[in-house]
């Protein structure tokens, strides 16, 4: 009777977490005009997602996120390792520098969008991919520095040392042991950083324009006059989460091991 | 010429602390030399200075002659064994032993012929391609050791390399270790928290509390002379028994007095260094192994305690019991395998009591006198 309610308990919860993108799912594939049916599948239709790509140039911006959030992760990650390094090694900037790079992450994202527009229009990167992957890869920093400094906290010092006396210099300990030993742990903190510019909506309708807004403003693009064109909106939020679904696959493994490496002997 | 030499060198912590505090010693070319002492006592940081892994706050440090205080890690030639192995475990067992010829720029066919011979003379010659995941804590120590072998350093620095292993394999690289000495003849710094090793592997220990280094010389010297109770008690199992007591003229002899039953009458030969004590408080030391059930010598003298618990080891019985019978005080004898003693009885136990130690009770030190000689 108890494994009966901790079943029921269980299948509830899977229930409330899956059915949103379930049922977006079933809409992508159900026509427009069908997408408000009470019946649970209608008919099928693979309009939708022809649809987003002839006439919304969904292509266009699933290319823009794919290298805005990739080029953010490539510019980030190699500051954040050193300065997480940094941070988790020596006493650099003392306690007081840590407060302040996580204190960026304490204001609201509202706050900093003007500014950046206004620094984005000094330099001319207004509407350009370039100008929203360093946007996107300030955003990161910060909190990629903390995930890899947890990281390189619980990296034995034994290592660095031992590789200290055989002949490396500090830089070279931290290239050819810590790095190489510390891959999962830049994986995960990777994958978290593309999530994040993957997903980011307000700097993206602020700084991008026509042909270089990513797939969060082209979604919210289809609430148009006419109202919500929720099929097309179903099958873009499908494509656009499909990425995330087939990387956690494979990647899931490395995240755990990189989040819980400290706490393994 | 690979002499390191300590000259008053402390370690002084951001906080004000000492975690060294002004340790005097030099280590000769070839010597193989254990820091012995508690947890926290600093014998890891000392190593560590020397390996330049940690800043030297204050003092002189001097490798073959040359003063190395602010000379990095890599340029002392010195190689460093951690407790932990320390190993890369992202690289094979080959890569582990040739990073630091790697580093040097040594050329590929010269690596690969140092490698092999460090393989051979640690039997590691047919793990070379595993990764360190794939090995036992015996192997991973043994690739420890090759990957500070085959650089051919000046000194090897050693950081509890053994006490992450079993007893068994503990004793036998124990013996390897101090083989692997002989054979090299390089200087080696051991550090150890476990006397066995302190006693059994080097030609000088030097014992550390608290930061101090407070004092050293041949294992078996120290042993028999110690200079105060830390190094009395710490120096073997079980530790020597410390017994207050007050010492007093008796006639013309000195007595330990334990209370007003158990007396041990203080040897001639020691009545003139130990008389200044007289009429004080003092702390007798008698190691187990002094204490016998029978009396083989005339001059043994005999004390009577009460039986709390007998430890057969099967080569031996190691009793505890109460001596003295108003503050009744716990030693440790160690007895011959064949003594029956059940528990609460009262048993005689004889004393030799040359060897035994008078401390200072307030100090601890040990009161001066000719130190005893040791057979080797």
């Amino acid at each position: 009777m108890r494994k009966f309610g901790l079943h029921f308990g269980l299948i509830l919860a899977c229930v409330v977490v899956l059915l949103p993108p379930l049922w977006a799912l079933r809409t992508s594939l159900v026509p427009e005009s069908m997408s408000y049916s009470t019946e649970i599948f209608p008919a099928f239709t693979l309009d939708n997602y022809t649809g987003l790509f002839a006439k919304n140039r969904f292509g266009t911006f699933y290319v823009n996120s794919l290298i805005v959030a990739l080029g953010s992760v490539i510019v980030a990650l190699p500051f954040a390792a050193c300065t997480g390094y940094a941070f988790a090694r020596f006493r650099t900037g003392g306690r007081f520098a840590r407060f302040v790079v996580l204190a960026t992450q304490m204001l609201p994202p509202v706050a900093l969008v003007l500014p950046a527009f206004a620094l984005l229009r000094g330099a001319g990167l207004t509407n350009s991919l370039p100008g929203l992957i360093l946007v996107y890869s300030a955003l990161n920093l910060p909190f990629l520095t903390w995930i890899l400094m947890g990281f390189f906290e619980g990296v034995p010092v034994d290592m660095e040392w031992a590789a200290m006396t055989d002949g490396a210099t500090a830089w070279g300990a931290f290239w050819r042991i810590v790095v190489p030993i510390s891959l999962p742990g830049l994986a995960a903190a990777g994958v978290l950083g593309f999530i994040l510019s993957w997903n980011e909506f307000l700097f993206a309708l602020v700084l991008s324009g026509p042909q270089t807004a990513t797939i969060p403003v082209s979604l919210a693009a289809l609430q148009t006059s006419n109202g919500v064109q929720i099929a097309k909106v179903s099958a873009g939020v499908v494509l656009a989460i499909l990425p995330l679904v087939i990387a956690s696959r494979f990647i899931q493994r490395f995240i755990i091991q990189g989040l819980t490496f400290g706490g393994v002997k | 010429m690979a002499s390191i030499e300590l000259d008053q060198v402390s370690k002084i912590y951001a906080n004000g602390a000492y975690g060294v505090r002004d340790v005097d010693l030099k280590i000769e070319d070839g010597e193989f030399v254990i820091f012995l002492g508690p947890s926290g006592c600093g014998k890891s940081t000392t190593l560590r200075m020397i390996a330049g892994l940690e800043s030297i706050s204050s003092g002189d440090l001097r490798i073959g002659g040359r003063s190395v205080n602010n000379v990095a890690p890599r340029d002392r030639n010195v190689a460093v064994v951690f407790q932990s192995y320390a190993l890369y475990p992202h690289m094979s067992v080959w890569h582990n032993m040739a990073f630091g010829l790697k580093m040097r720029g040594v050329g590929l066919a010269e690596i690969d012929s140092k490698v092999a011979s460090a393989a051979e003379l640690l039997g590691l010659k047919h793990l070379l391609q595993r990764k360190p995941g794939a090995l036992s804590g015996g192997q991973r120590q043994r690739v420890a050791l090759g990957r500070a072998i085959v650089r051919e350093p000046e000194a090897f620095l050693l950081d509890e390399p053994l006490s992450n292993l079993d007893a068994q394999l503990r004793a036998e690289m124990r013996l390897e270790l101090v083989k692997l000495h002989r054979r090299l003849g390089r200087t080696i710094v051991h550090v150890t928290h476990d006397q066995v090793e302190a006693m059994t592997m080097g030609d000088r220990i030097c014992i550390m509390k608290e930061g101090r280094m407070i004092q050293s010389g041949r294992p078996l010297d120290v042993y028999a002379n110690p200079a105060d109770t830390f190094v009395a008690r710490f120096l073997a199992t079980p530790p020597m028994n410390l017994i207050p007591a007050h010492l007093d003229h008796e006639g013309e002899k000195l007595v330990v007095r334990v209370d007003s039953e158990t007396k041990i009458i203080v040897p001639e030969k020691h009545y003139l260094p130990y008389v200044q004590k007289a009429g004080g408080p003092i702390t007798a030391g008698i190691r187990a192994e002094d204490i016998y059930e029978t009396q083989l010598q005339p001059e043994w003298q005999r004390i009577t305690v009460k039986v709390v618990a007998v430890e057969a080891l099967g080569a031996e019985n190691i009793l505890i019991g109460q001596l003295g019978r108003d503050k009744p005080i716990e030693i440790q004898a160690r007895l011959g395998r064949h003594v029956f003693a059940p528990v609460d009885s009262m048993i005689d136990l004889y004393v030799d009591a040359e060897p035994m130690h008078l401390f200072d009770s307030e100090t601890g030190k040990a009161v001066a006198r000719p130190p005893l000689p040791v057979g080797r």
